[in-house]
């Protein structure tokens, strides 16, 4: 099966070479026949890395340990769910998912576009099978996942304990996916500067690609967050790492896109922007796997060095090339329809919004970067780690908050201070309200106060939408309440489902604020004895150590230390945290032992109990004890914009807005994209 | 539709198939680990004791009141574990209880405030021994200061750039300006607010 595996690899080598030359030629010669075999060769393409995934699963299934990458990732005795997370737990499995994911897109956009966008369906076809044919051609020749050992070794060395765990079966797919669907809106945009039909018509196609990728990015983020949180027992949830760095930045650019797309549809501005951030936001799902694969940033994550990193570094050129080369031989077509008028409207509350967060991407890749410059330039190596990313992101963030509210609410071309004051009047008093309640009940962490405040001023300004749109509806057209709000979230899902992505976005915050409050100590306990810890809240916990037990429990040999918890002498429970020994099929360690932390978790702090370890052998624990404010708004402030990002992208039987319609090549699309 | 059906199955067996495999455990070998064996062989030793205390990880030392002390969790938050892991000394040795480096750095610091340097004097013996890679933030000093201006002389040219072009656009729009500006949502009860109400459901909702 896996030789099978390998040769559907080379096979979509060669397909994928040929659907690349012979779209782009379909794309010059308007032949209708290349036209179809570049399509084609994206199904084909697709069908081979189908049969190559199963013949992977396959392998992985069946213990083939004569496999390197079986060998390397999975054990006989490690869980089915597990086991089937392994395809991706390794880089030549990730590269095949992603050769796999990308042609699955790809040949969804075709199939969904079938008949429409004519002109730029060729080079849509032909950028696809060239991201495609990067990728097999880096697993054929660098990362093979089929490749043989000279022997079998009779059990697999296992799964790294701290991927098995839920959130890490579903994180790093979500990642995956994110990072894929953005090549869709990247073919699109290379085919509309190819072809030079550069109207809003491509913007129509791509726009739920980029809400699909933007949705994918947020939930692979908020999941690998969760992860960190739950697996890894240091009581945070970022770290600024360089790999969580690398999938933030394009989640920024992209998140850029989604709102300065809005103003090329309403007024036929940006359009130069809008495709740079299409393309930027490609080249930074590349730049992040070249990052930690090369070897060239220490990470956490960089599991697996190897010569892949030349591969992605050598796409990363060639794609930036290409991407922007267009763009700047496309320039002169990409005119402004209409201008900025004034400073105080909706589109520049866009551009600032932006620019804020194209300044915080940049920030994000500089402070990433800066290591290999200053070795670079002065020949010393530094360390930037989370102090220098809070700095300079908190004031960047806290901006970003405030635009947050204000570009919703605010007119249109030229905001009129009558606008001001009906949008902005409530906002504000919930704002300074806010303020003045947490300086006078002596909330110590200035930022946080301005984090309050101006979740407050966003959330009022949501709220007022809703509560003006639903009772307009009422009003107008006598329909109950509930009734209206659907009805009115109905009729325009993206401005609403925007919203509610924006109230996601405040619980975010909220729960980024509360961490200047966490509070964390260490402590020994013998059997019985007990101690306090004191939360922001003001309430005290007492935690009594239990003793510690040990036990088999499916693939691993746990010790567990148990906590009985009370808060203000009311008894919560008891938490356990353990140390698991993963073994092999034989019973053998298969690494050193990891930490699973006990977290009790409400909506306004969790406790976070880790067991550090045994003193010389003895039921004597050393415990790490963490009380985080805040955190499950963290998790639920995910769900909230994951909801708001479903809600935007739930197809609706409208289509885009008048405006944008009539921005898309009235001959080519207007009737196709509204169809 | 049966493609869909199809693939719901196999995701249901799969499912199933997995907390089968969890709920009877991972296989014979696994519940009669070598470990546990070596847990049945200790027997009367349990008091005080783990059966089998290596599997709890590498032995840990009591915690002191020094060890949570508010100096030396700051100055440790500042220096870099030099293991590798990219985390903080504080970081590291209370959250990867592998890692020997970590305590060992942990103990260089007690011992140097001990020896009665200050926090800044601390830090600069360890810039000595190790170079700037040993802060977790660069220094605000010479070159080091380009990483944190960056991002703020970028944010800078950014506003000097929209402001300018907002400028610029403007005289050019003052001369062509026609149509009439469009104004925020509203919803008031006044019967011309609500014509401008009826205006934005429609234009929204169209």
């Amino acid at each position: 099966m896996t030789e099978l595996g390998n040769i559907c690899l080379w096979i979509a080598l060669l397909i994928g070479l040929w659907g690349s030359a012979v779209a782009f030629m379909a794309g010059r010669t308007h032949r209708a026949d290349l036209g179809r075999s570049a399509e084609r060769s994206i199904f084909a393409l697709w069908g081979l890395l189908v049969i190559a995934s199963a013949a992977l699963m396959h392998a992985l299934l069946t213990h083939d340990f004569n496999v390197e990458y079986v060998a390397a990732y999975t054990s006989r005795n490690l869980p089915v769910f597990y086991t089937w997370s392994a395809f991706y737990a390794g880089q030549k499995g990730s590269l095949l998912l992603w050769a796999l994911v990308v042609t699955t897109f790809g040949s969804i956009a075709l199939l969904v576009n079938r008949g429409k966008y004519r002109e730029l369906t060729p080079y849509v076809a032909g950028t696809i099978a060239v991201i495609a044919v990067f990728f097999i051609a880096t697993m054929v020749f660098a990362s093979n996942p089929f490749e043989r050992l000279g022997f079998t070794p009779p059990d697999g060395r296992g799964l790294n304990p701290q991927l098995q765990n839920p959130g890490m079966v579903f994180h790093p797919p979500m990642l995956y996916l994110g990072y894929t669907s953005i090549s869709i809106p990247f073919a699109f945009a290379v085919a509309a500067l190819v072809s030079g039909k550069l109207d809003t018509g491509w913007l129509h196609a791509i726009r739920r690609w980029t809400l699909l990728s933007w949705l994918f990015l947020s939930c692979g983020i908020v999941l690998g967050m969760w992860w960190a949180y739950v697996e890894l027992g240091w009581g945070g949830y970022w770290a600024w790492d360089p790999v969580e760095n690398a999938s933030f930045l394009p989640w920024l650019t992209m998140t850029a896109f989604l709102h300065s797309v809005m103003i090329q549809e309403k007024r036929g501005m940006l359009k130069k922007w809008n495709i740079g951030l299409v393309v930027g936001s490609f080249l930074l799902s590349i730049f992040g796997t070249f990052l930690t694969r090369s070897g060239v940033i220490s990470s956490v994550h960089s599991f697996a060095q190897s010569n892949v990193g030349y591969f992605f570094l050598i796409a990363l050129v060639l794609f930036g090339v290409a991407g922007f080369g267009l763009l700047w031989w496309r320039w002169p077509m990409l005119q402004a329809e209409t201008r900025l008028e004034s400073m105080v409207s909706r589109e520049a509350a866009f551009l600032f919004n932006n620019l804020i967060l194209v300044v915080i991407a940049f920030a994000v890749l500089w402070g990433t970067i800066f290591p290999i410059i200053s070795e670079a330039v002065r020949g010393t190596k530094v360390t930037v780690g989370p102090p220098f990313f809070n700095q300079v992101n908190i004031p960047l963030g806290l901006g970003l908050l405030l635009l947050t509210g204000i570009g919703p609410l605010i007119a249109w071309r030229k905001a009129s201070t009558q606008n001001l004051r009906r949008q902005f009047f409530w906002p504000t008093v919930a704002m300074l309200v806010t303020a003045a309640a947490l300086a006078a009940i002596r909330m110590s962490d200035g930022w946080s106060i301005v984090a309050y405040a101006l979740g407050a001023f966003v959330t009022v300004t949501v709220a007022q939408e809703f509560v003006r749109g639903v009772g307009a509806r009422h009003r107008l057209h006598g329909e109950m309440l509930p009734l209206a709000f659907v009805r009115l979230v109905g009729r325009n899902r993206r401005r609403y489902g925007g919203y509610v992505v924006h109230l996601g976005i405040v619980m975010l915050f909220a729960a980024f604020a509360g961490l200047a409050f966490k509070r964390e100590t260490e402590v020994t306990l013998k059997p019985g004895q007990s101690v306090d810890v004191r939360s922001p809240y003001g309430w005290t916990y007492h935690l009594t150590h239990q003793g510690i037990s040990q036990y088999d429990e499916l693939n691993r040999f746990v010790t567990a230390a148990s906590m009985d918890v009370s808060r203000d002498g009311k008894y919560l429970g008891t938490m356990k945290s353990e140390k698991r020994q993963y073994l092999d099929s034989m019973g053998q360690p298969t690494a050193e032992p990891a930490t699973e932390v006990a977290i009790r978790s409400d909506v306004r702090e969790d406790l976070y109990i880790v067991f550090a370890g045994a003193v010389q052998g003895t039921e004597q624990a050393v415990y790490k004890i963490v009380i985080n404010p805040l955190v499950w708004w963290v998790w639920y402030g995910g769900l909230v914009l994951a909801f708001g990002g479903l809600i935007t992208l739930w197809p609706s039987a409208q289509g885009p807005t008048p405006a944008s319609r009539r921005r898309a090549e009235p001959a080519g699309y207007v009737a196709q994209v509204g169809a | 539709m049966w493609r869909k059906s199809a693939l719901s199955l196999f995701a249901l067996a799969l499912t199933a198939t997995s907390l089968a495999a969890q709920a009877r455990g991972a296989g014979p070998s696994a519940r009669d680990s070598a470990l546990s064996r070596q847990l049945r062989a200790r027997p009367g030793d349990s008091l005080g004791r783990l059966e089998v205390p290596e599997a709890a990880g590498r032995g840990v030392a009591a915690v002191t009141a020094r060890d949570n002390s508010a100096l030396v969790k700051a100055l440790e938050e500042k220096i870099r574990c030099t293991c590798g892991c990219n985390l903080s000394v504080y970081t590291c040795r209370t959250t990867d209880f592998t890692c020997t480096t970590s305590p060992a750095m942990h103990q260089l610091v007690l011992a140097r405030l001990d020896s009665g340097m200050t926090e800044a004097q601390v830090l600069d013996a360890f810039q000595k021994q190790y170079g700037e890679m040993i802060f977790m933030s660069p220094p605000k000093r010479g070159f080091n200061w380009a990483a944190y201006l960056m991002p703020f002389v970028g944010l800078g040219v950014g506003l000097g750039l929209v402001v300018g072009l907002v400028k610029r656009w403007g005289k050019v729009a003052a001369l062509t300006r026609a149509e009439p500006v469009v104004q925020a949502p509203e919803g008031a009860a006044t019967p011309e607010e609500m014509e401008n109400l009826k205006r934005e459901l429609e234009k929204f909702e169209a």
